[in-house]
């Protein structure tokens, strides 16, 4: 049973991170590799606060983590979006392969390669959340949350607006929006969404290090959204638990296990080649 | 002395770099397409000429074997995956995440077949330490990056310049659209080049794992490090990209004076940012 639990719960904490994904990649249409950067950021502010001698109590630990990723992917995509799109490939590769120098490298702040263990478990209203099925209803409502928000901001006229730049940029630009701030305004968006699953997945585990935040688990997470279907919230949904339903399967096969990490990377990456080959609106998506 | 040796240093591996960025410019500026899989054929080039070395095949020939490799891989990329998302009115994200997913898979195989583990060659003479005056010294294998890579630079600009199918790549890089109406044919023109620059980024791909090793992810790096460069120097100019390469590893090895080797990616990026900010266009843009 805790296996099913943790299963759903590991899930829909990629589901925040596939609407994230979904939103940048998708609805947008900017190439990011770096999602898995910023959802580290908001794991490691998460586990800081809660690892502090004075501990913080989780919402608002949760809720600097957020701000603190929206800040960072504003910083982040300002200078390079206002170019164009190729340039933010370069600052997203950029970005994830500092964040990982940082997450490595400080040892003070990160624990280094030996990552932060005993992050206590969440609270709510002074309440300790610690059995599996509690943190299951937790992640719950906030993936319920994000997705609810997802929904609602895709019917507002803002959403209509980020899928108008995808179509056509230009013709945005000349109906007189300012195409860079709805953009920037996106990622920012994107970066509360993955600080936000940051903050859950640091407590779920209660244990962190520099392997799930690296290129690969942003590549995963590309695949998520690729494979689910992109700009709809059935594909952010769909993906996660999909894929992360397929590694149990390669435990099937006969693998050794010093080459299982990259025949799963290797699958991963053979699923974005034919997805992008024979259907690039995924298993549940629109047009890409 | 160790700001001269470090000099020295930043020289070698900025002309490597170098030589990833021309080879990268040539295809970006003609293709238009972020081609991120370039970092794949950087990797596999090292490792197939470590794999005819170890099978006794001397290195002259496991050089020119990595290169034939590396050129009709990039070939096949062109052909047979950006060819044909082109055809199907793909757009520029679909053909990114498509070559994203081929990095992955070229570096994983190489991670499954040779172990995920760094690999040295065993070519005793590469490591051999020549010594340039004073305290300065480079080993073997570090002048022959040296020289390959300034041979290839001024190969790539005569290339360009005084031949047929260098102007007409030229051609299509400035308008594709006029180059097919002249019957240049754009099309194969892009397989070409491709081809062209897969070959040409083999020749750094093999040397400086002569001295490095070799790693299985270890392209990402410096792909991303020769596309800043690109950037910086502005894209589609050979010599900026060239120039801008080695002021880039310049500025990291003398970092390495004030702070660990670590966080030289910091300074990379740094460096883009400042450009972006300041520059967007490059120091060498071609107007």
């Amino acid at each position: 049973m805790d296996f099913w639990f943790s299963y759903i719960t590991l899930a829909e904490i990629y589901v925040l991170l596939g609407l994230s994904t979904n939103l940048l990649v998708g609805i947008v249409g900017i190439f990011s590799v770096s999602q898995a950067a910023v959802f580290g950021v908001g794991a490691y502010i998460v586990a800081h606060f809660l690892l502090a001698p004075e501990p913080m109590s989780f919402l608002p630990a949760l809720g600097i983590a957020a701000a603190g990723c929206v800040v960072l992917n504003v910083l982040v995509t300002l200078p390079s979006l206002r170019i164009s799109g190729d340039y933010f490939v370069v600052t997203s590769f950029g970005i994830q392969l500092l964040a990982t120098a940082v997450f490595t490298n400080w040892t003070a702040g990160t624990g280094g390669a030996n990552g932060l263990p005993g992050i206590p478990p969440p609270d709510l209203f002074n309440h300790k959340l610690e059995s599996t099925g509690q943190l299951t209803l937790l992640c719950t409502a906030g993936a319920g949350l994000g997705c609810l928000a997802f929904f609602l901001i895709m019917r507002a006229p803002f959403g209509r607006l980020l899928r108008a730049i995808r179509e056509d940029e230009s013709a945005v630009a000349a109906a007189g929006k300012n195409v860079l701030r709805a953009k920037v305004s996106a990622a920012a968006l994107a970066g509360a969404f993955a600080g936000v699953a940051g903050g859950l997945y640091a407590t779920f585990l209660s244990f962190i290090d520099p392997s799930s935040f690296d290129l690969d688990a942003s590549i995963l997470l590309l695949t998520m959204v690729v494979v689910g279907g992109a700009r709809t919230l059935a594909g952010s949904i769909i993906g996660p638990f999909l894929l992360l339903a397929l590694p149990q399967i390669l435990t099937l096969l006969d693998i050794p296990t010093t080459i299982a990490a990259a025949m799963r990377q290797l699958l991963y990456g053979m699923l974005l080649i034919l997805f992008m080959m024979f259907r690039p609106q995924g298993l549940a998506g629109e047009r890409l | 002395m160790l700001w001269l040796q470090l000099l020295v240093n930043g020289l070698e591996t900025g002309c490597a770099l170098g030589v990833v960025a021309i080879s990268f410019s040539l295809i970006y500026a003609t293709t238009k397409i972020f081609h991120v899989a370039h970092a794949g054929i950087y990797t596999l080039g090292g490792y197939l000429a470590w794999w005819l070395v170890t099978h006794g095949a001397p290195s002259v020939v496991a050089l020119l074997g990595a290169v034939a490799a590396c050129t009709a891989g990039g070939a096949l990329i062109q052909s047979q995956l950006y060819a044909r998302l082109e055809r199907r009115r793909a757009t520029h994200l679909v053909i990114l995440i498509a070559s994203l997913g081929t990095l992955a898979v070229m570096q994983n195989i190489i991670a499954s077949v040779f172990t995920p583990n760094i690999l040295q060659f065993p070519i005793p003479w590469a490591a051999n330490v020549v010594a340039l005056g004073g305290e300065v010294r480079l080993t073997w294998a570090q002048l022959l990056t040296i020289a390959v890579s300034l041979a290839a630079y001024a190969g790539v600009m005569w290339f360009a310049h005084y031949t047929i199918l260098g102007k007409r790549i030229r051609a299509v890089a400035s308008n594709p659209f006029l180059a097919q109406i002249t019957r240049l044919q754009p099309q194969s023109v892009y397989v070409i080049v491709v081809a062209i620059g897969s070959a040409i980024v083999a020749l750094p791909g093999v040397l400086v794992p002569l001295d490095l090793g070799l790693q299985p992810y270890g392209g990402i790096t410096p792909l991303l490090t020769a596309t800043i460069a690109m950037i910086a120097g502005g894209v589609g100019s050979i010599t900026g990209a060239f120039v801008l390469s080695i002021v880039i590893a310049e500025l990291q090895n003398l970092s390495l004076l004030v702070m660990p080797g670590e966080w030289s990616i910091g300074i990379t990026f740094f460096i883009f940012v400042i450009f972006m900010l300041f520059r967007p266009t490059g120091l060498f843009a071609a107007r």
